[in-house]
């Protein structure tokens, strides 16, 4: 029907090939090191690792497809509120909104076939990339032959596919609401009753979440007799995981207030942080994509510094078992640290493209706030504090899921080890910390930088004479 | 404030007007598409007036009004307000002044959604970083009174009729006593009852407070509030009438179509 838009789907072609790339890479990643395992005299026969590397494989791709799906559907409804005024358009010329809605997921369909391919290419070169380096460095045994292609790739790509298209469905649905009235201009700034919510979702919310907690405490327990209770634990997490998505509305409005607060009370902090909270539907969707990418990282960083405590314990108990597993899981580790980068960079794609369409809907205010004395300093000072609001209120509220979600992880997973202590205390890394503060705040620049030039560069009287 | 700016050289006669622009150009475009905009024109804005700057779509009424608040550049020619020269000025420059010495009401989308009306009202001194003196202070509460919003200080815009939001417009553009207030068709959006209420408040503040209101409208009834009335047709100013009756402006604007 229509030429795909760069503007509007690059960035969901890029989540969808990030996804892509994803999914592709840990497969290939652990084709590889279940071959080199494989080729291992002394682990070679142990064959929990290939089990283990199996399991993780499968929550890694069901976490990456999930980020995705979600940063993509928030993605369209973002791209759907900036389109109000064309739909309406064509609904007023006769075209009937289910038309409208189809067209939105064909051209979700397109993205997620070409971000498929890009992220399968990219993917394979990622893997080839990465090995050849460690060969050379001689991090990876040069004695294997390894092959990369396998039937089993098809899998992500075809989830990516329909994830993709199914997410721009469901973000899409606004389309059914756009009345062709606001072709005229009546109606072109949102409306307050869309992001008051309904009872019925919050309830959905909170049985989802405590739903999701009991079964995570459950795997707990069961792992303590068996490695799949992380399986259920998996399940508990994406229950849990989605009541506080689904509540979004409700939790990170909260999260953003207490952050606002940090921020002072002049003038760009204050709008600063009104801005952050005033459509709580939309601050949730900028906020949710980074809240997951956090809640991710931290649950892998805090799950290995578990398994890690776990493993010592369980190893001063019983060495001779332990021998030479190590280095195997040395290996995973740092692919691990590489692919964690990836979710968190598809829910960095989703903060920086939701800011920079919050702030280019929000122009004739920022026209208004030029007029009346804010100076160009003022206006980036206030787009920054609220890239920061909104990053810091996501790093909070990750890092507390995170923890959670990670100690569940290593509990569910390795507490059967053999010689396993029992319970551990969770532990956050310090060196990792750090490293999240640092990219949150590089994070915090990044989104900020185009919005706040774009809003400078307009002048005041054009950005007033915008209807 | 800054006085030193001021020229020995300008003329005594400039003293009452609080703004004036002389040889005024505008020009968009280049080259083959250039227009015009306004083409030479010398006004000035007497202190203590209510004046009306009139003229159909296309005149260059708000382009004018721009440039004199600061908001937008000259081609060619001086603008001043006070003693000030702004053509010259820098951006940062421009906009303290327009936070200091400058009041706006415009059509619509006057005030920031996310504050509450105070908070509106008070945002000239929030953006200068300070509090309202306790003279400044006692004035605000005078203009919260005298325009009826006593009871709204603590509402959202959105909860606001259109006529009260427009009073909380001009509440705000009163608050820091500014120089010149510029109100942009500020009745474009009312309906004719709560216009006329504007327009009182308006005339008010240049009776009672003395303030210096620019106001640009392309309607008679409105033009007919104040005490001067200017107008423009194809960027030149073509007449400069006193007081008039909403039938004299008419019928002089109905001329000036014909004649186009």
């Amino acid at each position: 029907m229509k030429r795909l838009s760069v503007a509007e789907h690059g960035p969901s072609v890029l989540v969808a090939a990030l996804s892509g790339a994803f999914g592709v890479s840990v497969l290939q990643f652990v084709g590889v090191i279940s071959q080199i395992v494989a080729a291992d005299s002394v682990t070679g026969d142990s064959g929990i690792v290939s089990v283990f590397l199996g399991i993780v494989a499968v929550v890694f791709i069901v976490i990456a497809v999930y980020v995705g799906s979600i940063v993509t559907a928030n993605t369209f409804s973002t791209i759907i509120a900036g389109r109000t005024r064309t739909i309406a358009l064509l609904r007023l010329i006769g075209s009937s909104a289910r038309t409208q809605r189809r067209a939105v997921a064909r051209e979700g369909l397109s993205v997620g076939v070409i971000g498929a391919v890009i992220g399968a290419l990219a993917g394979t070169a990622i893997t080839v990339g990465t090995v050849s380096v460690g060969v050379a460095v001689g991090f990876i045994p040069d004695d294997v032959d390894y092959t990369y292609l396998s039937p089993v790739l098809i899998l992500p790509l075809v989830v990516v596919v329909l994830t993709t298209w199914i997410a721009s469905w469901v973000g899409s649905r606004r389309v059914l609401a756009v009345s062709p009235m606001e072709a005229t201009g009546a109606a072109h700034e949102l409306t307050l009753a869309e992001a008051s919510a309904s009872k019925g979702r919050t309830v959905t919310a909170v049985v989802l979440f405590v739903t999701g907690t009991a079964v995570l405490v459950l795997a707990v327990i069961l792992g303590l007799v068996s490695p799949f209770a992380v399986l259920i634990g998996v399940v508990g997490g994406l229950l849990s995981f989605t009541g506080l998505i689904v509540g979004a509305h409700v939790v990170m409005p909260v999260a953003l207030r207490l952050v606002g607060r940090l921020f002072g009370a002049s003038a760009p902090a204050r709008l600063a942080a009104e801005n952050a909270v005033r459509y709580p539907e939309r601050s949730s969707r900028t906020t949710i994509g980074l809240v997951i990418g956090i809640t991710l990282v931290t649950t892998f960083a805090v799950a290995l510094q578990g398994y890690q405590n776990l493993i010592t314990a369980a190893r001063d108990s019983n060495p001779e078992y332990y021998e030479g597993i190590d280095d195997a899981f040395a290996v995973t580790l740092v692919v691990f640290t590489i692919l964690m980068g990836f979710s968190a960079l598809i829910a960095a794609v989703g903060m920086v493209n939701n800011l920079s369409l919050s702030v280019l809907q929000r122009t004739r205010e920022l026209g208004l706030l030029r007029a009346l004395g804010f100076t160009g300093r003022q206006v980036r000072g206030m787009i920054t504090a609220e890239s920061a609001q909104l990053t810091a209120a996501s790093v909070l509220v990750g890092l507390v899921l995170g923890s959670f979600y990670g100690w569940v992880g290593a509990q569910s997973m390795f507490g059967s080890i053999n010689g396993s202590p029992g319970f551990v205390a969770p532990g956050i890394p310090l060196p990792f910390l750090a490293g999240v503060v640092i990219l949150a705040a590089l994070l915090t620049l990044v989104a900020s930088v185009g919005p706040s030039r774009r809003a400078t560069r307009v002048t005041p009287v054009a950005a007033l004479a915008l209807e | 404030m800054d006085t030193s700016a001021a020229s020995p050289a300008s003329p005594a006669s400039h003293i009452d007007l609080v703004a004036r622009v002389s040889d005024l150009g505008k020009t968009y475009g280049a080259h083959d598409n250039r227009v015009s905009a306004l083409r030479g024109v010398t006004i000035g804005i007497r202190r203590g007036e209510f004046t009306a700057i009139m003229g159909p779509s296309g005149s260059g009424k708000s382009t004018l009004m721009h440039i004199m608040a600061g908001l937008d550049s000259a081609t060619t020619g001086e603008v001043w307000l006070g003693d000030t020269e702004i053509t010259s000025l820098a951006d940062d420059a421009l906009t303290i002044l327009r936070r200091r010495r400058v009041g706006f009401v415009f059509q619509s989308f006057n005030l920031v959604p996310t504050l509450d009306i105070e908070g509106n009202i008070l945002l000239p001194f929030e953006l200068d970083g300070r509090r309202p003196s306790a003279g400044e202070r006692e004035w605000i509460d005078q203009l919260v009174v005298s325009l009826g919003l006593v009871d709204r200080l603590r509402h959202r815009p959105h909860e606001l009729s259109g006529g009260q939001q427009q009073r909380v417009a001009i509440a705000r553009a009163l608050a820091t006593r500014p120089d010149l207030v510029f109100a942009d068709e500020p009745t474009g959006n009312l309906d004719s009852r709560t216009s006329r209420e504007v327009l009182t408040l308006l005339q008010a503040a240049g009776r009672e407070y003395g303030q210096s209101i620019a106001m640009v409208t392309h309607d008679p009834i409105a033009a007919s509030y104040a005490d001067r009335i200017l107008f423009l047709a194809d960027g030149e100013v073509v007449r400069d009438l006193g007081k008039s009756s909403a039938e004299e402006i008419s019928s002089l604007m109905l001329g000036m179509e014909r004649a186009a």
